[in-house]
């Protein structure tokens, strides 16, 4: 049955054309590239597409990755050593984490007992544990990870990299983000980089894509009622076009009509979860996590560029949505966990079943991590000065623990790896120099990683 | 990338430049200047500059010096034999193994300039920094000195008209100039558009509406001499006028009504939209671009201003705020001041004189000549300016409203603060304790102070007592009596932290008081406003509030000031001294920015590229001549904006036809040189109104607070729907609605699929096709229909052709999907 609607569809969108030039549009292969904007010297680089997995809020990596046996035998206490820290929220003593953490894959990556699905792919993860960043607040912190800077109004790094890449499939956006809330964002926004490189959100708190995308379907005409009124809007327009002369918006316009005329149908197939086999679904989970991660790996299939995924909601409504456990965290994370550590371990391992885990960066991780001192006596305060964020695939070695932090896993004192160094290495991975993707705005040439950034070839396979 | 291939020869041949370079012709420097240097900027920088590490091929075409040297395979350029460089080899694409820039071969007539330049013995008139052997050196920017004599500094003056050939086309004085450009280049003006294309263009761009088929037969039927020159006085006079062109300034001013987060220190303006208002009514007013400036930036500070026109302040008052929550330390809460005031200073900097003074925020602008302390300079007035919610009512105190505004600001902090303590759970308990009960005994005595009001200002004790309400709400423990009455009601839905208009007797405005972070209590930063107060900033090392050195007196950018001395601001915060200077020290450089701008908005392509950017990183204008001049007449027009809309709109430059000419494209495929208007895609504004009131379903109501875009609902022209800075709309984020968190140059108008979906599906364009459709119900029959509907949408009637498909679709159609078929043509969004 769905082979032969998309059988019919394309009848419908190369058979009617009457016109010759809507013919041969329509039977472009949908997988046409647009050109990037890239012009440094070329990287030999396996990664094409980007699957960010970003845990708003700040999950805590002493919970998950960084073990610090130490905190248990100074807990509730303040040395010397962390007595001067100034956290944002008021804190207390030392807070052991009451996770068992073990040891996993062929050179032995720390991993705690909330994540046992990325334990058993950790031989694809390059597990850093030596992030740090700027900014103890989210909002701040939130446009650093994304855009390099604390400012609201720079580029996200998924608008850099369709820029400088151009993308796969000119009918799907290229620059992809999955979100709960899909109504605008800074987030995702182009910045002085033109608007079309702008993520594009889609609400991934629905499975239907016509509740994920704005104006997807026509609500009064069937696919064949609309192609013949697309047909008699498209002669019109090549009538019009032939008494002005050859114009690039006229002529961009026909195209992008055709092109939204098929994103319809692309779209209804590729953002639709439920059109895979239950028991991949079950294996990704049938949750927010599940369903965008399970997506995302739909979308890289089709070609879309860089995938922005902001999963959220607990299974409990008591549990806070986001990773921002300043009070009651280790309840919180035992019942966040599950979902997501089930669906970023079957995004890994079904990645590589099917030969894309190479061509994929997945990125795993939040803004910032938690304190290992205590707020309000079971929570941890915001922590940007050493923290975890994963990598997998895409060209980075796997198996692999890289820097580490204080013995109380404050800050990040080896192999320190900051925001613009994950940055340079993400768009080294996908074949760019950070210091050559450049954009001229008022009157400079601005980077992602403004004047910073130092590749990490230490992760690199 | 191909390898740019060794070639012993031209190193030899590259020894004869310094001989050659001897005698510069101008007109090759000229050349340089305009056509040689924006491509090496745009084409080869990127690969071979000297701020590279390892710039490709050892080549830097930065600097005079590295052009000159030449890379790693020799030189590139041999002055006045362009068959020997191999720079021209590398631009032809003729040579398998030499081929740049490698992003595609340049226009035949960019590598027909290089030529040109190349056998006029590639003058590069290029001032290098002292370096050594061409050496990577720190970038240092222009000096002050130098800068003087920029251009886009120096005074503007009439200037006679150039000698033109045809005599018989220029109408105004900008023609002369336009016309001697295509003579110089061979080319011929576009002949005059169609009267129903040059009436349509007229509406559209004063109107932001396309006319009516009645107005648009009542034109073409005037066959009198002045009937075009009517038409452009009866836009200008049109209430339509303001809406359209107050919102191309809102652009420049990054209006919006709400901040991108939004939070507890942050909360949305509720009232920005009595700014839009004003800069409408202004707009329709023809209030002078000076003027307009100066009441924005200090109308609080200008003696004898219309309380009315306080609503200006918006410009300052509704700016982006940064949220500054409490429990954060000094220093990370002081750098957030600073981001606010950085905001401001590029606001002015960028929007108002065309110049990127922010790059110069954290050491010397390494282009520009903008000193650090330049900078610090002008961010001082904007520490020294707080905002506030103002009442409207003018009969008010100065010296009570100030302590109100200080009042009303402080009991919202304890709020945000106490607010903190609650919800938290303590670790320290008695500090909270502490902290808490102090608070509550300042509120008490505040609110207090704010009854005493009650008699003559009933509304200003009732906004007090509703502080909270709109964001985090009062913790019980300090809940105000909130019995006052209330006048005003909140409109339009409140969204998840989306801004809600409130039609309260009260501006987004600002006044002088000067912010200083306090970090005393470790555990808790306070802001702390002094009215009346102004405070010069220290100079923030590499940019760190941590790093102060010497304190800079607040004053106007040195290298636009006429003299150092009485650069200085001395009154309050110095907002009305800014105000001041920039239409009298800077006067040359404000006028040529904003007729820049309108040139723009007019023919949809600048005379300076780079409309934000007047210094040196920026574009040189096409026209110098031209925008000096008209600049210079702006001026001595008492800086009337719709002087310069006529001065525009009856030349015969702008009446030309936009129609493709294959001789003149070969010739200037960009349209530098005016030989035609330009064709442009209709921006989201003019494109939704546009169909609205073909459909019959646009109000003509002006003003009022704003309407949500996707609300059912709204019938406001779009000028009207809410902007977000957080959560900007989805359609006019589509349609490439500049991002309001910065002032914006200009939208890039993009074509997307997208878009496509909206005008394809949404129930927005179902809903206006089907009260298309109802409008002609009176009509007949389908002919009749289908001419009635084209006479209102496409301004004409249909030829046979279409009338033809028009019935032959309508068989088997309703008649609403066909008029949503015309609604989606791109004849309906083109502007020819």
């Amino acid at each position: 049955m769905t082979t032969s609607r998309r059988e019919w569809i394309q009848s419908l969108c190369g058979g009617l054309g009457s016109v010759g030039l809507l013919g041969s549009l329509a039977s472009q292969s949908a997988k046409a590239a647009s050109l990037g904007h890239y012009t440094g010297p070329a990287i030999a680089a396996k990664a094409k597409h980007v699957i960010f997995l970003f845990l708003t809020g700040g999950p805590s990596q002493l919970d998950m990755f960084d073990p610090k046996p130490i905190l248990a035998k100074y807990a509730g206490q303040r040395p010397a050593a962390v007595s001067g820290f100034r956290t944002e929220r008021e804190t207390g003593g030392l807070l052991p984490s009451p996770f068992q953490f073990k040891k996993y894959g062929r050179n032995g990556v720390d991993v705690s007992e909330l994540c046992p699905q990325i334990a058993s792919v950790i031989d694809d993860v390059c597990v850093i544990k030596s992030m740090y960043t700027f900014n103890p607040t989210h909002t701040q912190g939130k446009n650093l990870a994304h855009s390099g800077s604390i400012l609201a109004n720079r580029p996200s790094i998924g608008a850099w990299v369709t820029y400088g890449l151009g993308t796969e499939n000119e009918n799907l956006p290229s620059f992809v983000v999955l979100s709960p809330n899909t109504e605008g964002s800074s987030l995702w926004r182009a910045g002085f980089l033109p608007s079309e490189y702008q993520g594009v959100p889609f609400n991934s708190s629905e499975t239907d894509p016509e509740k994920m995308i704005r104006d997807l379907r026509n609500r009064q005409l069937d696919p064949q009622a609309q192609r013949k009124q697309l047909d008699l809007i498209q002669a019109m327009n090549r009538d019009y076009s032939d008494s002005f002369g050859p114009d690039s918006f006229l002529d961009g316009r026909v195209k992008a009509m055709e092109s939204a005329y098929r994103v319809q149908f692309e779209a209804m197939d590729v953002f639709d979860v439920r059109k895979e086999s239950d028991a991949i679904r079950e294996e990704y989970g049938k949750n927010s996590w599940g369903n965008s991660c399970l997506l995302a790996r739909r979308l890289v299939e089709r070609g879309v560029r860089y995938i922005h995924l902001y999963p959220s909601g607990a299974p409990d409504p008591i549990v806070r949505p986001d990773w921002d456990d300043h009070k009651n965290i280790f309840t919180s994370l035992q019942t966040r966990c599950p979902n997501m550590d089930q669906a970023a371990g079957t995004l890994i391992r079904d990645l590589k079943r099917r030969g894309l885990l190479d061509e994929t960066l997945v990125v795993w991780g939040g803004e910032f991590g938690r304190t290992p001192v205590s707020e309000a006596g079971d929570g941890r305060d915001h922590n940007p000065y050493g923290y975890t964020m994963c990598l997998a695939g895409g060209g980075v070695k796997g198996g692999m623990a890289y820097g580490a932090t204080d013995e109380f896993g404050f800050r990040a004192v080896e192999n320190r790896v900051s925001i613009h160094d994950l940055h340079a290495t993400i768009l080294h991975l996908l074949g760019m120099d950070h210091e050559k993707l450049t954009y001229r705005y008022a009157g400079r040439d601005f980077r992602l990683t403004d004047v910073y950034g130092e590749v990490v070839k230490d992760i690199i396979a | 990338m191909r390898p740019w291939v060794y070639s012993s020869v031209l190193i030899l041949a590259g020894m004869a430049h310094t001989a050659m370079a001897q005698a510069p012709a101008a007109a090759g420097e000229e050349l340089f200047e305009q056509k040689i240097r924006p491509v090496l900027v745009a084409k080869c920088y990127a690969c071979h500059s000297s701020q590279l590490k390892a710039p490709m091929g050892g080549l830097t075409m930065d600097t005079k010096a590295g052009l000159a040297a030449g890379g790693a395979r020799g030189a590139e350029v041999v002055p006045g034999k362009p068959s020997e460089s191999r720079l021209l080899r590398a631009l032809s694409y003729t040579d398998n193994n030499l081929q740049m820039p490698p992003s595609g071969k340049l226009a035949d007539s960019v590598i027909a300039n290089f030529r040109q330049w190349i056998e006029l013995g590639a003058p590069d008139p290029r001032k290098d920094a002292v370096t050594a052997g061409g050496a990577r050196t720190p970038l240092k920017g222009m000096s002050i000195a130098d800068g003087r004599k920029w251009w886009s500094f120096q005074p503007v003056k009439e200037l006679p008209a150039p000698v033109v050939k045809n005599t018989t086309w220029p109408r105004t004085k900008l023609d002369a100039f336009i016309l001697s450009k295509l003579e110089e280049n061979k080319l011929k003006p576009a002949p005059e558009a169609d009267k129903r294309i040059l009436v349509e263009r007229a509406y559209l761009d004063l109107a932001g509406i396309k006319p009516t088929y009645t107005q648009v037969q009542a034109f073409v039927k005037d066959s009198g001499p002045n009937a075009y020159t009517k038409l452009i006085e009866e836009l200008l006079a049109s209430p339509r006028y303001g809406e359209r062109w107050g919102r191309r300034w809102l652009d420049v001013a990054r209006y919006a009504e709400d901040n991108s987060t939004s939070e507890a220190t942050n909360p949305p303006f509720a009232f920005a939209w009595r700014y839009r208002d004003w800069v409408i009514e202004a707009m329709n007013k023809d209030v002078p671009y000076d003027k307009f400036i100066k009441l924005q930036l200090a109308a609080d500070l200008i003696p004898g201003t219309p309380r009315d026109d306080y609503r200006a302040l918006g410009y300052l008052g509704a700016a982006p705020v940064y949220h500054k929550e409490p429990r954060l330390s000094q220093e990370v809460l002081y750098t957030f001041a600073t981001d606010d005031w950085d905001e401001r200073v590029d606001a002015v900097g960028r929007g108002l004189l065309g110049l990127t003074i922010s790059c110069a925020r954290c050491h010397d602008h390494k282009f520009d000549p903008i000193k650090q302390t330049d900078y610090q300079g002008l961010a001082g007035v904007f520490a020294s300016t707080m905002r506030a919610e103002r009442p409207t009512r003018a009969d008010i105190d100065p010296k009570l409203e100030t302590r109100y505004l200080w009042v009303q600001q402080r009991l919202f902090d304890i709020n945000v603060m106490a607010g903190i303590l609650a919800n938290e759970k303590q670790t320290n308990k008695e500090w909270a304790a502490k902290k808490l009960e102090g608070m509550k005994i300042e509120q008490q005595k505040l609110l207090a102070e704010v009854q005493t009001l009650k008699d003559r200002y009933p509304e200003l004790v009732a906004h007090v007592a509703k502080i909270g309400t709109r964001s985090a709400p009062l913790p019980v423990a300090l809940q105000a009596d909130t019995n006052a009455a209330t006048p005003g009601t909140a409109v339009g839905r409140p969204g998840r932290r989306g801004p809600t208009a409130s039609d309260e007797p009260f501006m987004n405005s600002v006044y002088d008081a000067a912010l200083y972070v306090d970090g005393k209590d470790p555990f808790m930063t306070e802001m702390d406003y002094r009215p009346g107060e102004a405070r010069d900033l220290p100079l923030f090392k590499a940019g760190n509030v941590a790093n102060p050195g010497d304190i800079v007196p607040r004053h106007f950018p040195t290298v636009l000031a006429k003299s150092e001395e009485e650069s200085k601001f001395l009154q309050g915060s110095g907002r009305a001294e800014l105000g001041d200077k920039i239409f009298s020290d800077a006067a040359p450089l404000a006028a040529r920015v904003i007729v820049n701008r309108v040139w723009d908005w007019h023919f949809g392509k600048p005379l300076v590229g780079t409309p934000s950017d007047f210094g040196t990183q920026g574009d040189k204008p096409t026209h110098p001549e031209l925008l000096d001049d008209l600049a210079a007449r702006f001026i001595a027009n008492g800086w009337s904006l719709k002087w310069l809309h006529r001065e525009i709109m009856l030349s015969s430059a702008y009446r030309q036809s936009s129609a493709p000419r294959e001789e003149a494209e070969q010739v200037d495929s960009t349209n530098k040189l005016v030989w035609r208007m330009n064709p442009r895609r209709l921006d989201i504004e003019a494109y939704r109104d546009s169909i609205m009131h073909a459909s019959g379903t646009l109000s003509d109501k002006l003003y009022g607070p704003s309407i949500d875009f996707d609300d059912a609902d709204n019938n406001r022209r779009t000028v009207y729907a809410r902007i977000s800075r957080g959560r900007l709309n989805t359609v006019l984020r589509l349609y490439d609605f500049p991002d309001p968190m910065q002032s914006s140059p200009g939208r890039d108008l993009t074509t997307t699929p997208l878009q496509q979906l909206f005008v394809m599906n949404s129930p927005f364009i179902q809903k206006q096709a089907e009260a298309f459709a109802h409008s002609v119900d009176q009509e007949p029959d389908n002919p009749a229909k289908i001419r009635k509907l084209f006479e209102t949408i496409l301004l004409r009637d249909p030829s046979p052709k279409e009338l033809d498909l028009g019935m032959t679709y309508l068989s088997q159609s309703t008649l609403a999907q066909y008029a949503q078929a015309l609604l989606s043509l791109n004849e309906v969004i083109f502007w020819p």
